[in-house]
């Protein structure tokens, strides 16, 4: 036993004879001493994280899982609700806590990995990106064809997540043109039953939501990845946070991530789950 | 003669200390509020919200020698974020705290005589702190508000819970935080919530059963419901929206509303518009940062004002508007005032809606001219935030524009008071501004989104609250009192030529009604972010106020963290009165 375990016994000591209700952001060795990684994943976001008979499901539980496994710890997830943006989520989820009193997660899945984000939140560290997000539009082509110019899907029913990206895109672009033919609903799900039920002839969402929505249900339909003209954000990467005082955790769960990358691991959980993996980066 | 021998009925299990059956305030003491001293039964004291008490025994000669009588701790490590206002009955303080709780307190020595704590479920998120701003009551009950969108209503002598309704769904993003009105046996709310995806609404309810009577989306399009069925819609479908973006207009009711006997109207603010970018939703966007004015029966709009029709600055609309008589040109006009977020002082017909004036109450206001004499804002097109889509190749946000209030308001929630002595309107207001862009990327739950970006700046270095005496007649500002933090609590007014407000340093201060000269301040211990009261028991005068640091400001940050960094939290009702002679 080295002097750093000793010194993580120690100091874990105290914390394991107070309340578990307790159990702050832990720099690695306090997260290795506990035997427990505390995960923050989004509540009610399928595919990624939500309920399922009551079960926590989805690719970010199974990869946190597998970050747990592969530290040797046992996961214990903290469901997070969504505040108005991120960084208040970061604040709540990784480095202060929220306001109603529940302590912050050792890690936060499903960060988005954009510079600007990451300088103005400095006190959270970003790190161990595993999958590129982007958007999709599907349609059936028997109704609107999203195949060629865009305007020309005036005056068929499209439906999006409200306030989504694709929202401001299809109500924004074109001189407003396709504004009247949008549909809005509260969750990308809804959206995309729309179109499977065909109400509508179009539906815009991330690729991820896409394909979740059809899964099953896409015979004859047709999935346009882009290009989207004048669409401000084409994809961006999703991977972890840690609080700026657990970088060592931080190196630690990037060091794991890139072997689940490289032996096929991550790629396998999404296809578990019917989801396209695209690699970081691309 | 039933009603005399119940009423006797009720004396007796009093004097045989049985006080579940103590009779409480009726629908007449409730409408009475305002003139009734030795009590105050209504948020707003008195349903117009006047805030004005005829009370004399404190004034202008003696408050100088004002000092507490108790203080009570709200305790536990839930020390931030008090913003109500107390009621007193019959020898109790109710007073709400933050985190959903709310406590009955004896008005004469301070002690407690229960607590009712909510139990919270994990994951409510509501959007600008754990706030409550205080509670109702009426006959045998008392009522407050949720963060989890319940509405209870307590036994007021034991606070044991009679009832409790969902009045929304916690998990979709909505709370509850105003104080609700009771109307003619109805108890009346409005709905708060995250910016994204709702739709504001009035709704009534049995006050007896808790039963929804009538529900009044503020939304055009959306179709009201009265006795459990479809009643009418609200405006005319797609008059001022475009495709189906009216399903998530916005619209938010949050602040709650005010209520005339006299014209037996409730008056309802409602919030900005969604989504933020204004380019997306051409059109007024109705009811959107409005006043609307609601038939208590049925749930019918009568009438409405827009204070900022198409608001492209995040200019809600909640703030109350106070019913009141004004004097002009020798006659007397049924009006009422609203001081706007979007940092002007409107002076309506109350019986009709129509427009009597607009004028400026900050010093600085970039989005509008002024306003023509049929109450439409005269904009200035150059200080509203860019289209994104019309940004420069290569450029991630729309045109920032510096704007003037800030989206925090030239005032925010906090409740202003009317005197009937001077005639004057006492408006805590703050001085900043913004600059605002439509973002072109932010994140939301994982995925990329557009919102607003801003940052908020003080327009003064010495002083941003700013509390002013404004003659609705005239617009004139008689008289202004700077504080260098921003001012967020409500104000109260009386007959002893006396205003009073708080301060997030930490004191209630007294001014002279007429001068604006500050004759009293007592330090709290905590910021002030809550509304004094005042009534009359055993013959003396007492004023009350909660004290403990908290709200919206403390969680913005910015240059105007520098105003405020140094304030201690902390939760407790704070009693005063003039030692006895």
């Amino acid at each position: 036993m080295n002097r750093r375990h000793l010194l993580a016994l120690i100091v874990t000591l105290p914390l394991a004879a107070g309340s578990s209700r307790f159990s702050p952001a832990a720099p690695l060795d306090k997260v290795m001493a506990k035997g427990v990684l505390r995960i923050a994943v989004y509540r009610d976001n399928p595919p990624w994280s939500w309920r399922a008979e009551g079960k926590l499901i989805g690719i970010d539980v199974d990869i946190g899982r597998a970050l747990a496994e592969k530290l040797g710890v046992k996961p214990e997830f903290m469901e997070l609700t969504a505040d108005e943006n991120m960084d208040d989520d970061l604040r709540n989820a990784v480095w202060k806590g929220s306001i109603l009193g529940e302590p912050v997660a050792d890690v936060m899945m499903h960060v988005p990995h954009d510079r600007e984000f990451g300088l103005r939140n400095d006190m959270a560290v970003l790190t161990a990106p595993y999958h590129r997000e982007s958007f999709a539009l599907a349609c059936d082509p028997a109704r609107t064809d999203c195949r060629g110019t865009l305007v020309d899907m005036a005056g068929s029913a499209i439906a999006v997540e409200t306030d989504s990206v694709p929202d401001f895109y299809l109500t924004g672009a074109f001189g407003g043109r396709l504004r009247g033919d949008v549909v809005h609903h509260l969750t990308p799900a809804a959206a995309l039953v729309d179109l499977t039920e065909g109400t509508a002839g179009a539906a815009m969402a991330t690729l991820a939501q896409v394909e979740r929505g059809l899964a099953g249900k896409a015979k004859g339909l047709v999935i346009r990845r882009g290009p989207f003209p004048g669409l401000l954000k084409q994809g961006w990467d999703i991977g972890l946070a840690v609080k700026t005082d657990s970088r060592d955790l931080g190196y630690r769960l990037e060091d794991v991530m890139a072997g689940l990358l490289a032996d096929g691991r991550i790629a396998g959980i999404f296809a578990d789950h019917g989801i396209s993996h695209m690699p970081p980066g691309a | 003669m039933k009603r005399i021998l119940l009423a006797t009925c009720a004396m007796l299990g009093l004097a045989a200390a049985t006080p579940a059956f103590a009779a409480g305030p009726t629908d007449a003491d409730l409408m009475n509020d305002a003139a009734s001293t030795g009590d105050v039964l209504t948020y707003g004291m008195g349903p117009q919200a006047q805030r004005y008490s005829p009370l004399k025994t404190l004034n202008t000669e003696n408050v100088a020698k004002l000092v507490p009588a108790f203080s009570f701790s709200f305790g536990g490590e839930k020390q931030r974020g008090q913003e109500s206002q107390p009621i007193v009955h019959d020898g109790t303080i109710y007073v709400t705290g933050s985190y959903s709780r709310i406590w009955a307190v004896d008005s004469r020595t301070g002690e407690e005589k229960w607590q009712y704590d909510a139990r919270l479920p994990d994951g409510i998120m509501p959007c600008c702190d754990v706030i409550n701003r205080g509670a109702a009551i009426y006959g045998d009950k008392v009522y407050f508000g949720t963060l989890d969108a319940k509405l209870i209503a307590l036994n007021k002598e034991t606070g044991k819970v009679i009832w409790s309704k969902k009045m929304a769904d916690y998990e979709a993003g909505y709370s509850f935080t105003a104080a609700p009105m009771i109307v003619d046996g109805k108890i009346i709310t409005g709905n708060s919530g995250g910016e994204f995806g709702i739709v504001g609404k009035v709704e009534a309810r049995d006050a007896n059963t808790g039963e929804l009577i009538w529900s009044r989306p503020t939304i055009e399009g959306h179709i009201g419901q009265l006795n459990g069925k479809d009643s009418t819609m609200t405006g005319k479908l797609n008059a001022s929206w475009q495709g189906d973006m009216w399903k998530q207009g916005g619209g938010a009711t949050w602040l709650g509303g005010t209520y005339d006997p006299e014209t037996k109207l409730i008056y309802m603010g409602t919030g900005n518009p969604a989504p933020w970018n204004s380019h997306l939703r051409p059109g007024d966007n109705l009811y959107t940062s409005s006043t609307l004015a609601i038939d208590p029966a049925t749930g019918e709009i009568k009438w409405h004002f827009q204070t900022t029709p198409h608001d492209g600055w995040d200019f809600d609309g909640v703030n109350e508007f106070i019913p009141f008589d004004l004097k002009k040109d020798g006659k007397v006009v049924k009006a009422g005032a609203k001081a706007d977020r979007n940092g002007f002082f409107f002076v309506l017909d109350r019986t009709n809606g129509k427009f009597l004036s607009a004028t400026p109450f900050v010093s600085k206001i970039t989005w509008a001219k002024g306003f023509d004499k049929k109450g439409r804002p005269i904009y200035d097109p150059a200080n509203r935030p860019g289209n994104p889509m019309e940004a420069a190749q290569g450029d991630t946000k729309g045109k920032s524009v510096f704007s003037a209030p800030s989206f925090l308001g030239g005032k925010n929630w906090m409740p202003m008071a009317y005197s009937q002595d001077t005639g004057l309107f006492y408006v805590p207001a703050n001085e900043w501004g913004m600059d605002i862009w439509n973002e072109a990327i932010n994140y939301k739950k994982g995925a990329a989104y557009l919102g607003a970006g801003f940052t908020i700046k003080p327009l003064y270095e010495d002083h941003i609250g700013v509390l002013r005496a404004i003659d609705p007649a005239t617009g004139e500002i008689k008289w202004e009192y700077k504080n260098k933090a921003p001012l967020w609590g409500g104000v109260l007014t009386t007959a002893g030529n006396l205003v009073f407000t708080g301060t997030p340093e930490g004191y209630l201060k007294a001014f002279d009604a007429r001068t604006g000269q500050e004759v009293w301040k007592f330090n709290t211990g905590s910021g002030i972010v809550g509304s004094p009261i005042t009534w009359e028991q055993d013959g003396e005068q007492f004023v009350a106020v909660v004290s403990g640091w908290g709200g919206a400001v403390p969680l913005w940050g910015g240059e105007v963290a520098k105003s405020i960094q140094h304030i201690n939290q902390g939760g407790s009702l704070w009693v005063f009165k003039l030692p006895k002679a």
